[in-house]
Formats: C-alpha cells, structure tokens, sequence
C-alpha cells in the first residue's frame, strides 16, 4: 500500500462527530388536504450539512492520524446513516437509541449527546454540522458546548492542528475571523465548505462484516428518564396551524410571448415598480 | 402554565417573579446591529401587553457609548456589563455573562438577532440557563392570562406554523433572523434607566482571536436591501441561466438571487439565497424565474411587493402566489423581456 510521505506529526486527533438522520426534505412533497408532510416513500439521508462535517474531520485524520468516531441519538432506522458514514471511512459509530429520548427539545437533546460524548471519553475536538435541513435550529453545537463547557465555533471553514492548539478560520457575514482554540473544543462546519467524500464498498463491507456499529440505549448512558426526552423538554409544541397565504393578484399570461411580456410590463408600470 | 420541571439533576431558572423583555444588543463593527434593533419593535410589544419594561442587554469593553442609540430605539432599561475583558467577542464568554445577567435581573424573555454570531450564541445562554429556545421564531403571542409568551415559528418548510410553549425556564427565548421585525422608529432625546453589572469570577474563554480580515466583494447591494430582485431557481437548469438573469438585474438597476435548490446545486452562493433558511427579502420587484414556489422559498418573499413569476410548468404554486405570472420558457421569454424594458427604459429618457 502506498504510504506517501511519513507522517512528521503523528499526535493524532481523537475526534467526535455528531450527526443526524432526516428527512430528505428537499423532496418532500405535502398533503394539500392536512398540509402535513407525506413522509411516506421520502427517504431518510444523513443530513447533508453534517456530511460536510464528517469530511472536514476525515480530513484532519488523514493530515493528523488519530480516530473519527460519529455519534447519533436516532431511532434504529438511523443505522442506515451510520452505515453511509462508516463507507465514508469512519473509525466508529455510535447511535444512542431509546424510546425514552422521543419527542426531545434541543436542550433534552443535547443533554443525551453531551453525556455519550462523556461516555466516550478522551476527545480532542467535536464536529458538528453547520445546521439540519429539516429544523435549522443550529441550537446543539452551542448546547452541547454549554453541557460540556467547552470553547466553541461555528462556520469553520479551516483548522490547522499546531503546538498542540487549533487555529481555525471561520466565516461571517462579511469577514474572516482567525481564532486559536485550546483542546478539547467543539466546532460546527459552514455548510457547503467541504465536498464529502463518496462511500467506499470495503469501509462499508468493514462494517457489515465487523459490525461496528454500537448501540447505547438509556440504560448505558444511566441518565434519569426526567431529564429526556418530552419529559426533559421545556418547550413543547403547543398548536399547529398553517402558514397564512399572503394575498396576491395571481394575474396568468399566456399564449404569444411578447404580447405576454408587454401586458407584464403594463402591469407593473401601473404598479409603479419599474 | 408553571409546575415542577421533573427532572432533579439540572433545574431551570423558574424561582421568583420573572419581568420584563430583554433584546441582545450585539454590537459589530462600531454599532449595534440592525438585526438587534429590529427586535425592539416587538419587545415593546410585548412590554405593552404584559405592562412590563423593554431591556437592553449590552455588554462588551467601552460599549457604553451605544446606550442612547439603545434608549431612542426603544430601550427603557439597559443592562450593562462593560469590562476590559469582554473587549473581544467570545461565544462561551458571553454566553456565560448573559446568562449571569438573567440569573441577577429576572428577565421573562431574551430576545437574540439572528446574525450569524447571534445563532451561535443564543443556543448557549438558553443551555446555561437550562430554559428553552425557539430558533427563527417569526410572531409572537401572548397569553396575557397566564403571562405565558408562546413563540411562532415555520418548521418542515414553512407549510405550517408551530407554536411553542416554554413550560419550564426562564426567561422564554428565541432568536429571529434579520428583517422578520421591522425598525422601530427612533425618538431622538428619549432616554431610560442604566443597570451596571459587574460579573464575578469572569471564566476564561480557553480561545484566543487572532485576526480577522474583511471579505472582499464587488460592490452590490445586498439582496435585503434590493428594491428589485430577480431570483433563479431549479428550473434554470444550469449555472449558465443565471447570464440571462443578471442581464434582466442589471436593465432593472436590481441584483440577483436565487432558491435553495439553486444554492444547493452551487449555482449561486449561499448569501444570496432567498427563503426560511437563507434571507428574507422585501423589494418593491420580485421575479422569480425557474422557482417552483416551495412554502420554504415564499416564506422568504411574503413582504415583497409585487411578485413577478416565469415558469415553464403552469401548475407550479408560485403561479398561485405571485401577482403575475408568465407561462413560457424563460430562455425566450427573458430575452423578449429585456428587449421590452429597454424600449420604455430609453423612451423615457
């Protein structure tokens, strides 16, 4: 096997990465009846932000050495996830399941996550995605830092392992912000910085074939059942209703194109907007 | 509703009266940002119905010079923590001294601007209190009864709309992303009550800034600020459609935009993405060409005033959703367009 050039720095990053499997709601189509989601036939995907994340970390392993271990609270569907993850060429995978978590806030949430990061033990750096497509909260890094009282930050796009230091650039608005975190930290990803790398069938077979998929439930993580899921929660869902449609014209042209464009133009020159 | 949160080992703040509404006034670049001011308009709101005062939070290293700003836009109580050590913005920093200011003043809501540094600092002060948090909240109810503040937000798309009740912990907070609240106006001269707050046992942020340096663009206006705004979709087909966009941008002296399927596909970057996860946007022209209408994507142009659809397929909701539409390609349609506007454009001159 090819070996490249010999490591000069071989410290090693012992790194977690949190990730969640969602809905692909980027196809997901909606009941006009109920105005709910018809979650039949979507398929569930790793969200796709936290791909980004799983990269950025295998990144830091291939230039640092050391062990990628990713880590989901999910129901059991949710293997398939870590499965993907684990083509990815991740060290280990651990999905943290237990009917007793359902229906968490992200506060109940970050508990569980904070406390099998605890179990885990010995991490340098926790990765997390940029944000979920399905709530966009962006709440669990901050949360888990909080539990874990680590330094954190988001929209990292860089991050050099020196002196035993990170020194990572992430991305505001409309600038670049240059920070030197001490160890252990946690980091969320900005979104789209990274490609992620395709599964590979042998890191996959690796993990049908060895199963190195753990599966923590509550009993595991010994947590009292007060303080997860719904009951652990403060906020709940009190109603739902649907978004209010903002009244428009709906004026269609159809048919010859440039009579189309000059009623449009008309129109909006009535308007006053053009 | 109040009651005991079950849970021993960790308690949320919910001991003794809770009053008053509290907005995070970041300060970026020598101001407090608009996204903070913004969220004065509803605290003073909310301040009406439940008879409370509107709090100002501002804490940082000689940021005392900001509190008159705070106070004309609407402010009746600052709270300030102004310490040497807090010169740099640090997310667990000041997360930490926020949330000491809670425990101290007893705020019923904490209201955050969702900026970018906003998001990333909100979710920890709420952790720190062990209160719950509602990310992207767009209106607010009051149940004045129960004094209980019941935050809005679009999950799942924006198709609907999910209220959240915060049963335990105070203060109730949520962060709102720019432009959903529009700026108070200012009343020059009007002033309020200065609370100064020393933090104890600052901890160490255990990070260190380095530097930053500004990102460099050419010179547009934002899509937020854009009076006219002419946004791609999907439907494109490529990255190449957007030419055709920019031309029609630049005939109408507007900018251009595009849905999250266009960001998603790299066509266009992220800080010009119009919807619930990217910008909400209010120009006075809205041309959505190649946009299906996801309630994502209208969530994003409710406030604009008129909108313009060209989409290829006539049963696409944006049609159901526009002021007007035109059914065609839009590689025909644009070009014909263009010719058009240029014609009044030069008759007018």
């Amino acid at each position: 096997m090819y070996q490249g050039c010999p490591r000069v720095f071989n410290v090693g990053l012992n790194i977690v990465v949190g990730i969640k499997y969602v809905p692909n709601t980027t196809n997901v189509n909606i009941d006009p009846k109920t105005g709910t989601l018809i979650r039949e036939g979507v398929p569930s995907v790793v969200n796709p932000h936290d791909l980004v994340a799983v990269e950025f970390a295998l990144e830091l392993k291939d230039r640092y050495g050391g062990k990628v271990t990713v880590l989901s609270m999910a129901p059991p569907h949710a293997r398939a996830g870590l499965e993907h993850v684990l083509g990815m060429g991740v060290d280990e995978a651990i999905l943290v399941s237990d009917r007793k978590f359902a229906g968490a806030d992200t506060l109940a949430t970050s508990y569980v996550l904070a406390k099998a990061i605890e179990k885990i033990g010995g991490y340098d750096l926790i990765i997390m995605g940029h944000e979920t497509i399905d709530s966009s909260t962006a709440h669990i890094g901050a949360q888990v830092a909080s539990w874990l009282n680590l330094p954190y930050i988001y929209y990292v796009t860089e991050l050099e392992y020196r002196e035993g230091y990170f020194f990572v650039s992430r991305e505001l608005e409309d600038r670049v912000e240059m920070y030197k975190l001490s160890k252990p930290s946690l980091i969320a990803i900005k979104m789209h910085s990274r490609i992620p790398r395709h599964v590979r069938l042998e890191n996959k077979l690796r993990a049908v074939l060895d199963s190195p998929i753990k599966v923590w439930t509550n009993d595991d993580l010994g947590l009292d059942p007060n303080c997860i899921g719904l009951r652990g929660s403060p906020t709940v869902v009190s109603k739902v209703e649907f978004t209010p449609k903002v009244p428009r014209k709906n004026i269609v042209f159809e048919g010859d194109v440039r009579e189309s464009v000059r009623k449009l133009i008309q129109a909006l020159r009535e308007e006053g907007v053009i | 509703m109040s009651g005991k949160f079950p849970c021993s080992e960790w308690a949320p703040l919910m001991e003794g009266e809770f009053r008053g509404i509290w907005v995070y006034l970041e300060v970026y670049r020598g101001e407090i940002h608009e996204a903070s001011l913004q969220l004065l308009s509803k605290a003073m709101e909310i301040a009406d119905e439940l008879e409370t005062y509107v709090g100002g939070v501002l804490i940082g290293y000689q940021v005392d010079k900001y509190v008159d700003t705070a106070f004309e836009y609407g402010v009746d109580k600052v709270f300030l923590v102004d310490d040497e050590r807090l010169e740099t913005y640090y997310p667990n920093l000041y997360g930490y001294v926020v949330s000491e200011l809670c425990r101290e003043f007893k705020p019923e809501a904490l209201l955050v601007g969702g900026t970018m540094r906003g998001r990333e600092l909100a979710p920890n002060i709420a952790n720190n209190l062990k209160t719950g948090i509602t990310a992207d909240l767009t209106m607010v109810s009051v149940d004045k009864e129960n004094r209980d503040i019941i935050l809005i937000r679009p999950p799942f798309g924006a198709y609907m709309l999910a209220h959240i009740k915060t049963r335990w912990g105070k203060p109730v907070m949520g962060s709102v992303r720019p432009n959903v609240f529009p700026m108070p106006e200012r009343i020059p001269g009007r002033r309020g009550e200065v609370v100064k707050f020393e933090v104890k046992d600052l901890p160490m942020p255990g990070m260190e800034f380095i530097e930053a340096r500004d990102i460099v663009k050419a010179e547009e206006i934002p899509i937020e600020k854009a009076r006219v705004i002419v946004s791609g979709g999907k439907g494109l087909g490529s990255k190449d459609g957007f030419k055709l966009l920019e031309e029609l941008a630049e005939v109408l002296g507007g900018v251009i935009a595009g849905s999250r399927k266009a960001v998603d596909a790299g066509w266009i970057p992220h800080d010009k993405q119009v919807g619930q996860t990217g910008k909400t946007v209010k120009p006075d022209l809205y041309i959505a060409v190649g946009i299906s209408g996801a309630a994502q994507h209208l969530f994003g142009i409710r406030e604009a005033k008129v909108i313009v659809a060209i989409n290829i397929d006539r049963d696409a909701p944006i049609f159901e959703n526009a002021d007007y539409g035109i059914v065609g390609d839009y590689k025909e349609v644009i070009p014909i367009l263009i010719e058009e506007l240029k014609k009044i454009l030069v008759k007018a001159e």
